[in-house]
């Protein structure tokens, strides 16, 4: 797509998201679509973050906060549980930790070189609540 | 058929407006989206009563604004129909950003464009400062000379911009009052020939086929503008103009009325030539015939095309020509009027160059009189007799007051 | 007219499908996102959207990528509500003569704008789509301000905001004029509904955007967006902010149908004081200064007069 001539694209500068017909697009999984190199979801904005979310799936309920509270469709929800994230796409806001309700939380954020594995064996405790 | 065709007279006494609203009429648009303004208003009212009477289906969006009504044909464009609308001056120059905004996402639209003076001071009358204003839009436009031409270049702007090699909006532009509102004896199409002429909406990308969701309007920076708008350049300058010669010929094998991207009258050899738009063409076509019995070799150039501007074919058309007056009908802002101008650009590198001198006229609807023509006639010979231009290279005619003349 | 998607509870929703995609420009955070996301998954029909210019249609819509998974335009800054009902008037007109290519699809229209496009600079074309009555919803993404272009003041800017072109300084506190109130002034319309809603309430958006999208005419929402950037918090807590502007009713929730039958649909448990919205967004805090101190007073009091305003009216069945 980069640099392309004056002659080589569609005109009044139109852009088509699916590759063909797009079907029941509101029925279809993000995995099963044929998106052009034009929709956003074949790019990447990894770049953006300074920090990371991991992932915890033991303490996780599946309550979907994270899943409708991410302003970047970065939540990976599959049959009503939370299997995890899109690093393409996550630009690291945090706001899933911020509203997951699991003590400890299912979600942190850690520096964007961290290692899951590592991270995910010395998850903090469950915190106590101060009475 | 949900509605009822009309039975027309071959002949019928149409004045412009009316002329407009019965060639929308039988070309079925799809949505017109329009707000009234004068004197372009009796389109819309004479459309607006087609469609309580059952002679049209299709969408009617009064809106609240001009700016409004451009607003809407265009998401109506995009969404995949046919569309059109009209307006004049103050309204033209309110939905101006729009304009571009058609051009620039390549969607077929008529605009019917009633030309009359921009204020300030307000003026409802005819001139071509709202044309003018438009230049540069980005859009195809043509210029009927009387009401015939205001019924007849509907149907073409229709095939032209459509045409899914060229996808550009089109105006039909014709002067305020002096021709909306003057009856003429119009020939007439049926309803059959004329939708089979501009012939069923075929939709591109629009935006109700679900099965191919489509992004209109994006927005391009640095490092894309370019290209776009060089696209859309080179398109309005291969792509257009032979859409049109191929349209007017397909008119003229049906209807026998001979469109020319540049009308010439009695021009083979002319020595002095008026070159001008409107109802002037008419009056100086007359104007000529009679300089010709007085001995001087008049002819008169009408721009049909303004956009794209036909630089070839003016040039062609003034071959020979020894002095050449453009004429424009608005208020210059500071500088040689536009026709003037870009006469001056398709003459410049002729080998042999014509004197050029320019004359603003009939702003806010002051008449352009015969002895008018008479006068610049004259002068123009005087100019080819003295081998330069004896005059200054504007001057206003028709004014009260001291001669006004600059350049 | 087609069956409405039934969502019970988030982890229903949660097995939509998202029409709108990321790796978009928008700010980390950025609460426009969370509320499209609610609206397009609040239906499986098609949609015919718009977007005025603004965060969210330059973040989206930049050549050569689109973030929209529906068919979309972006015309002006006016005039996206007039794009959306000039795609209506032709999906009408292409029904009537037989022309759709899929007939027996029933297309949504919305068109997304925010506070400046829709108080101000958009506000006539608005005006004339609800009077027109097209089928059409449109969504105001409420940020206050001019946020794409550096955060300028809009009509929806508030009492005491320090915005960049009514910044607070040495001898003025910002912003000096109330915000307008656009869900009346559109429910005057006569419109089918006006409501404003939130993106922590999902349920309570849901419900309302799914209401509008099954009545027959316009409707008008505005959506509170709390925004990282120009309401000066860390993008973390969006959600955060977005709780206390409904908790401590400066954003109240409510409906208002057919201009004339207001509803209150969200009273909060615990009523936060309206200091402690003020105190979490850095665009308030030069209100904390002894010199403008008595403008949290002012705030408290007019929040407070507006809720008792809505629940007379709700009493009053008006």
């Amino acid at each position: 797509m980069a640099n392309k001539g004056w002659d080589e694209f569609e005109i009044g500068a139109m852009l088509r998201t699916f590759e063909g017909e797009a079907g029941n697009i509101a029925g279809t999984l993000q995995e099963d679509r044929k998106y052009t190199e034009n929709s956003s979801f074949s790019a990447s904005v990894a770049d953006w973050r300074l920090e990371k979310p991991i992932f915890a799936k033991d303490y996780c309920i599946d309550c979907q906060f994270c899943w409708i509270y991410c302003p970047d469709m970065s939540i990976i929800a599959r049959d009503k549980k939370m299997i995890g994230i899109d690093m393409d796409h996550c630009k690291g806001c945090a706001i899933c930790v911020e509203v997951c309700p699991t003590n400890p939380k299912s979600l942190l954020m850690f520096p964007e070189q961290a290692d899951e594995e590592t991270e995910l064996a010395r998850w903090p405790e469950k915190e106590s609540k101060e009475k | 058929m949900a509605f009822d065709k009309m039975e027309l007279r071959d002949i019928e006494v149409w004045d412009g407006n009316f002329a407009a609203a019965q060639a929308l009429r039988q070309c079925q648009i799809d949505v017109v989206a329009a707000y009234p303004i004068t004197p372009s208003t009796p389109i819309v009212e004479g459309y607006a009563k087609f469609l309580a009477d059952n002679y049209v289906e299709g969408e009617f969006v009064m809106v609240e604004s001009e700016h409004a009504a451009m607003s809407g044909c265009i998401g109506a464009a995009a969404a995949g129909g046919r569309v059109a609308t009209a307006t004049s001056s103050q309204g033209f120059a309110l939905m101006v950003e729009t304009l571009y905004q058609a051009s620039g996402m390549r969607l077929p639209i008529v605009l019917n464009v009633v030309n009359r003076a921009l204020a300030a001071p307000l003026n409802v009358n005819g001139d071509h400062s709202d044309m003018y204003l438009g230049r540069d839009s980005g859009w195809i436009q043509f210029d009927a000379y009387s009401p015939q031409g205001a019924y007849d270049l509907n149907f073409i702007a229709f095939r032209v911009a459509e045409d899914h090699d060229v996808r550009l909006p089109a105006m039909v532009h014709q002067d305020g009052f002096m021709t909306s509102h003057t009856a003429q004896g119009v020939h007439t199409l049926t309803d059959d020939v004329a939708y089979s002429f501009v012939g069923d909406f075929k939709p591109m990308n629009d935006m109700l086929d679900f099965e191919h969701p489509v992004t209109h309007g994006v927005q391009t920076e640095e490092d894309w503008h370019f290209e776009h708008k060089a696209r859309q350049h080179n398109d309005m300058m291969t792509k257009v103009m032979p859409k049109i010669q191929a349209a007017f010929d397909d008119f003229e094998k049906l209807t026998g009325r001979k469109y020319n991207i540049v009308e010439r009258y009695d021009m083979d050899d002319a020595d002095v030539a008026v070159v001008c738009m409107g109802t002037s063409v008419e009056t100086a076509r007359e104007v000529a015939t009679e300089m010709r019995e007085k001995g001087i070799k008049a002819g008169v150039v009408g721009i049909r095309v303004v956009r794209p501007f036909p630089f070839f074919e003016i040039a062609e058309a003034l071959k020979g020509v020894k002095a050449i007056a453009a004429l424009d009908r608005s208020a210059p802002g500071g500088a040689p009027g536009m026709l003037f101008n870009e006469l001056a650009g398709c003459l410049f590198n002729q080998a042999e160059r014509p004197l050029l001198s320019g004359y603003v006229y009939g702003l806010g609807g002051r008449d352009l009189t015969k002895k008018h023509l008479v006068d610049l006639y004259t002068e123009l010979q005087k100019n080819v007799d003295a081998g330069k231009v004896t005059t200054q290279l504007q001057q206003f005619i028709g004014v009260r007051g001291p001669k006004l003349a600059f350049l | 007219m087609s069956e409405m998607k039934k969502i019970k509870n988030l982890k229903e929703f949660s097995t939509s499908a998202d029409r709108f995609e990321g790796a978009n420009l928008l700010c980390p955070g950025c609460a426009h996102s969370i509320i499209v996301r609610e609206v397009l998954n609040a239906t499986n029909d098609d949609l015919v959207l718009s977007a005025s210019t603004g965060c969210l249609e330059v973040c989206t819509a930049v050549y050569p990528y689109t973030s929209w998974d529906a068919s979309w335009i972006h015309i002006g800054f006016e005039n996206g509500s007039t794009a959306v009902a000039g795609a209506e008037a032709m999906y009408n007109a292409l029904k009537n003569k037989g022309r759709l290519k899929q007939p027996d699809r029933n297309p949504k229209f919305i068109s997304f704008a925010g506070d400046g496009a829709s108080y101000d600079i958009g506000f006539q074309w608005i005006s004339g789509c609800m009077e027109r009555g097209h089928n059409m919803m449109h969504v105001v993404l409420d940020n206050e301000v001019y946020a794409n272009t550096g955060g300028q003041r809009s009509s929806s800017t508030p009492i005491g905001s320090s915005a960049t072109t009514s910044p607070a300084g040495r001898v003025s506190y910002g912003e000096k004029k109330n915000k307008k109130d656009m869900v009346a002034i559109m429910a005057s319309h006569g419109i089918p509904y006006s409501a404003q809603v939130a993106p922590n309430k999902w349920k309570d958006m849901v419900k309302k955007i799914q209401y509008g999208m099954q009545v027959e005419g316009p409707v008008f929402i505005n959506a509170v967006s709390p925004c990282t950037t120009e309401w000066k918090f860390d993008p973390k807590d969006t959600m955060m902010l977005t709780d206390l502007s409904t908790d401590s009713l400066v954003f109240p929730l409510y409906e208002i149908i057919d201009g004339h039958e207001l509803n209150i649909t969200y009273r909060p448990k615990n009523v936060v004081p309206v200091e402690e919205y003020l105190a979490a967004q850095g665009r308030f805090k030069h209100l904390f200064k002894d010199q403008y101190k008595h403008m949290i007073k002012e705030w408290q009091d007019r929040v407070d007069a507006n809720w008792d305003y809505l629940n007379r009216r709700e009493e009053a069945r008006v």
